[in-house]
């Protein structure tokens, strides 16, 4: 196949103002997070309901490693019919679960969430796609099989193409994805222009959280911790030392 | 020590603040040493290696470092930040002018009442001015809403242990021994706490647990000792009638016995003839008639 020669302007006119829109557009919005981001605020009781539920785990878990007096203590101390912590928090109103539709502060956070990560990432991904659409930008110095061919020639259908080759489109995702260690390097550790990372907070932000509706928690933890029966681990230990 | 470079410095700094090491020593050695000539190469970093600066600095009693090169700097900066409340408020503490570090706590605790570390600061200033009961009450309270709080319940447990309430220490340990059932020190003390306490039931427990910090860690001495002389009171204690258990608590004492003169004899230390012959001494004058 006749080898392909690009003209020096794409790399001036393409190949750069691609990466210094997307490193550009990084940074604002590294300040953009600073500027927005809003402490959050949990109240005394939401706080202590987590702890709760993290303290009846341990117990379920490791109330073997207890002497039997001791276990039954602590489960009579969550589980009590009039007083137990669990049985109380059962019985709460659940008026007091939040709607993230209906709170205003939850939705304010939404907002800002979806402003300084979605927003970005839609709007100037459509431009570059719009506005350099079509060009080949680069070549990888190695040859590369035909199903990178999706990956690094987004807009360009071309079956007879080299697949190392990358298009504008495609050198636009590289540059998101890749530009984390220069972020690292101009704004420090623990930036927020990095989009993976925001991306990973929305995955585990959901498993910390306080539960939606405490009631229901509550009684799935009563429950829980009401089938766990105590049986000592350390049953004699002696026996497996002394022989 | 080596002098570091100031990229190896950062680093050190780094790791001991991630890993949350009280090497407030070493950390202060570092800031004279290295950091503090190139506190304008640091960056937007500069901020958090000042608060651990002046934490260590207070901790080490060198309050000019911490007052004059790092929180005033930081004051500066954030002007309303409470973090920076804080640390003046550590700093009056340093200085033993309590009321005044109580004062800012309150007012920080009034703006946001989820404050973990003001409020253990508050209880720490109960602690400084020797009024345990009054702290053990506090720790008290603050359990109640930080029910997984594992430090304070090891604190509360020493508190206790510093009044001698041992059924509440008791207490205390067994939560941090559900917190990690894989510490071999957490058995080691709560066998001993037991230990202590002394009826012929809590000794049983006792026994177990030392048992257990020695399958956990084999090595540990202390665990052997204590399971040597649990099992000796033990064996002492119990009616001839029960034979089988008499006999049990002589094996597990013996056994104990032999792992503790194995293992002095094993030390990779300069084998000191004295040390093997004292525990001899030991064994022999705490043998069973």
């Amino acid at each position: 196949m006749a080898e392909l020669l690009l003209d020096s302007q794409i790399r001036i006119w393409v190949f750069l103002p691609i990466v210094v829109i997307t490193f550009l557009v990084g940074v604002i919005r590294h300040y953009v997070t600073i500027l927005m981001s809003s402490e959050k605020s949990v109240d005394l009781r939401q706080i202590g309901d987590s702890q709760v539920f993290l303290r009846s785990r341990a117990l379920r878990e490791n109330g073997k490693y207890l002497p039997k007096v001791a276990f039954l203590m602590r489960k009579g101390f969550m589980n009590n019919q009039e007083k137990g912590v669990l049985t109380t928090g059962k019985k709460r109103e659940p008026t007091s679960a939040k709607n993230p539709m209906t709170d205003p502060s939850m939705m304010t956070d939404m907002l800002k969430g979806n402003m300084t990560n979605v927003l970005p990432m839609i709007l100037i991904g459509g431009w570059i796609n719009w506005a350099f659409s079509g060009f080949l930008t680069t070549k990888a110095p190695f040859p590369l099989t035909l199903r990178f061919k999706p990956m690094l020639q987004r807009g360009i259908e071309l079956g007879s193409l080299d697949a190392s080759w990358v298009s504008s489109a495609s050198w636009y995702f590289l540059n998101v994805f890749g530009l984390r260690s220069v972020y690292t390097l101009v704004l420090g550790q623990d930036n927020a222009a990095d989009q993976t990372r925001a991306m990973q907070d929305q995955m585990t932000g959901q498993a910390m959280g306080v539960p939606s509706d405490p009631s229901k928690a509550f009684k799935a933890e009563w429950e829980a911790l009401e089938v766990t029966e105590h049986e000592w681990a350390l049953e004699d230990v002696e026996s497996s030392l002394v022989k | 020590m080596k002098t570091m470079n100031w990229e190896e410095s950062v680093e050190t700094l780094k790791k001991i603040r991630e890993d949350g090491y009280r090497k407030s020593h070493e950390v202060i050695a570092i800031w004279i040493d290295c950091l503090s000539h190139f506190t304008h190469k640091l960056g937007d970093d500069a901020w958090v290696i000042y608060e651990q600066v002046a934490i260590a600095a207070l901790d080490c009693g060198r309050d000019d470092i911490a007052e004059v090169q790092c929180i005033r700097k930081l004051r500066h900066r954030f002007s309303s930040s409470q973090r920076v409340r804080r640390l003046e408020g550590m700093y009056y503490e340093s200085k033993r002018k309590f009321e005044e570090a109580r004062e800012i706590y309150d007012k920080i605790l009034k703006a946001d009442e989820t404050d973990l570390m003001t409020r253990k600061r508050k209880i720490a200033i109960l602690k400084a001015q020797h009024q345990s009961s009054e702290a053990i009450k506090e720790l008290n309270k603050h359990l109640l809403h930080f029910q997984s709080d594992y430090d304070s319940w090891m604190e509360l447990c020493d508190l206790y242990l510093s009044e001698q309430d041992y059924a509440k220490a008791a207490f205390c340990m067994e939560e941090l021994l559900l917190s990690n059932p894989h510490n071999h020190l957490y058995y080691q003390k709560y066998a001993e706490i037991k230990y202590t306490q002394g009826t012929a039931d809590n000794l049983h427990i006792a026994r177990s647990y030392f048992a257990q910090a020695i399958k956990i860690n084999p090595n540990n001495m202390r665990a052997l000792y204590g399971l040597y002389l649990t099992t000796n009171t033990l064996a002492t204690s119990t009616k001839p009638k029960e034979k089988k258990e008499h006999t049990k608590m002589l094996k597990t004492m013996s056994w104990a016995s032999d792992q503790i003169r194995k293992k002095v004899k094993s030390t990779p230390l300069p084998v000191n003839d004295n040390l093997i012959d004292a525990t001899d001494y030991l064994f022999e004058s705490l043998k069973i008639a």
